[in-house]
């Protein structure tokens, strides 16, 4: 689905009706990552931050959904949540692309990064 | 040392040591008719007497090489004729050299089971799961071509019994080790012994091999042949590239470079005006110190220079000096982070910064890079 398309989706179905909301959460470069659902009118209006925290709060994940929430949490000491390259800083809503299932249901889809940037150089001293 | 074998010389072989004539010097002699003098003289790791120089028959040697290190080290001080040896080994015995390069095991599996699935998307949709073995080479199937020859090559390493055959055939037909006894032996005599001793160990050493294989095609036995094609094409060609994420066989060893592609990036200066950066390779190798380092010729702040290869420099890293898939994902993660987010523009924290100069060190210039 290119971006036109995915704006398309997202324009029609706002108007149209409510979608679920898809989170996930992805501890540094990984490609997958933890998934949340939210139902809708669980989310609207809410920053993207707070549903990330509530979702890495959450204590019905699995063992192996567990490490990665440990993955995500040491890698966001320190270090910033994103979203398509950007520091998420708004609703969820503002980041949100509509995509739909094999079955072709819709839901609204948030990926987010968790990085902890490594500082380099070796600190020699830069003049004008 | 060829010199000696090819010679006509008379030896002596003593304590597992070879002795050679010694010259006929008359300093030498008058030394050697001096018995006080050497024989009250005690080593300086004990108290024996020096047996460096003996006599059998009248005639004097001195002591030269160990018999031990000789045949330990004669692949090194005697290449050509080592693999003269192991070539006619090789053809004796009808055994193949390519058995030995097949490489699906080791460092490519973690690489391709624990690596690769941090890396790539897998699943469709929104199902989340950790994929099976079987399922990532499917996966990978699905990417790249793989030629049918493989798939003959599959068929032959899942059939053991030929190579059982050549073992149990080895086994009858292994030459035994000899000892060199001590006492007064030609150059000629010496050649052959360490012909047939060198031999010997290669014979052994190839048996090992055999076995070794036999027991790697016997853990892949209940393995799909068109999943053993696959690893057998990855293993042939030492790289991969998938997605972004890729490896790379350095020489023909076992030891990879394991990357991830940055794609292209953005970095600001102090005035805040932009660079684009364009895609490269962050890679960490699979031994030594795992450092992150860029394949390309690429420049960077956190890069000393403008060439490929370069180390990226991180503050606050020690890097691992153990192969382990979390280690090889850190290096790599880490080394992306740096070149992408680690960069403060306020402070200029590079080596170089994008916006300036350093007065005392050739600098790096990234004006063609600015938007």
């Amino acid at each position: 689905m290119t971006d036109v398309e995915r704006k398309k989706a997202l324009q029609t179905d706002e108007d149209q009706k409510l979608l679920p909301l898809v989170l996930e959460i992805m501890p540094g470069h990984a490609a997958e990552g933890l998934i949340d659902i939210y139902e809708p009118g669980s989310y609207e209006g809410k920053s993207l931050r707070k549903l990330c925290d509530r979702t890495l709060s959450k204590k019905k994940w699995s063992i192996e959904e567990q490490l990665i929430v440990e993955d995500v949490i040491r890698q966001r000491e320190g270090g910033r949540l994103l979203c398509r390259g950007q520091e998420i800083d708004g609703t969820a809503l503002e980041y949100a692309e509509a995509e739909q299932t094999e079955a072709g249901e819709k839901y609204l889809y948030v990926p987010i990064r968790a990085i902890k940037p490594q500082e380099g150089g070796i600190g020699l001293i830069i003049f004008d | 040392m060829k010199q000696l074998l090819d010679s006509d010389l008379e030896l002596v072989v003593e304590s597992g040591f070879i002795h050679v004539p010694l010259l006929l010097d008359p300093a030498i002699d008058r030394e050697l008719q001096t018995p006080l003098r050497t024989e009250t003289v005690p080593e300086r790791s004990g108290s024996r007497k020096s047996t460096a120089v003996i006599e059998v028959q009248g005639r004097h040697f001195i002591r030269t090489l160990s018999v031990q290190s000789l045949v330990t080290n004669f692949e090194k001080v005697s290449a050509n004729s080592y693999q003269q040896l192991k070539n006619d080994c090789l053809r004796e015995y009808f055994l193949t050299p390519e058995l030995d390069s097949l490489s699906v095991d080791g460092k490519l599996r973690t690489i391709l089971f624990q690596v690769m699935t941090y890396f790539i998307k897998k699943n469709r949709g929104l199902h989340r799961r950790r994929w099976s073995e079987e399922e990532m080479l499917d996966f990978i199937g699905e990417k790249i071509n793989i030629p049918a020859e493989y798939y003959e090559r599959a068929q032959t390493f899942l059939d053991t019994e030929p190579l059982r055959t050549t073992l149990s055939d080895l086994g009858k037909k292994e030459p035994t080790f000899e000892s060199l006894h001590n006492g007064l032996i030609s150059a000629q005599e010496l050649r052959a012994w360490l012909r047939k001793t060198v031999f010997t160990k290669i014979v052994q050493c190839k048996r090992k091999s055999l076995r070794n294989a036999l027991h790697v095609r016997e853990q892949f036995k209940n393995t799909k042949k068109k999943h053993l094609a696959i690893l057998l094409y990855i293993a042939d060609k030492g790289s991969l590239e998938i997605d972004g994420f890729g490896f790379s066989r350095i020489n023909s060893s076992d030891e990879y470079l394991v990357y991830k592609r940055t794609g292209e990036y953005i970095l600001k200066d102090y005035h805040a005006r932009s660079y684009l950066f364009p895609d490269c390779r962050v890679a960490v190798p699979t031994f030594g110190t795992l450092r992150p380092i860029v394949m390309e010729t690429y420049k960077h702040p956190f890069l000393l220079g403008h060439e490929a290869g370069q180390e990226i420099c991180l503050r606050q890293f020690t890097p691992p000096n153990k192969f382990t898939a979390g280690n090889i994902i850190g290096g790599v993660e880490k080394g992306i982070n740096a070149l992408i987010y680690g960069y403060d523009s306020r402070r200029r924290n590079g080596i170089h910064g994008l916006d300036r100069k350093l007065l005392h060190v050739k600098s790096i210039e990234f004006d063609d890079y600015r938007i």
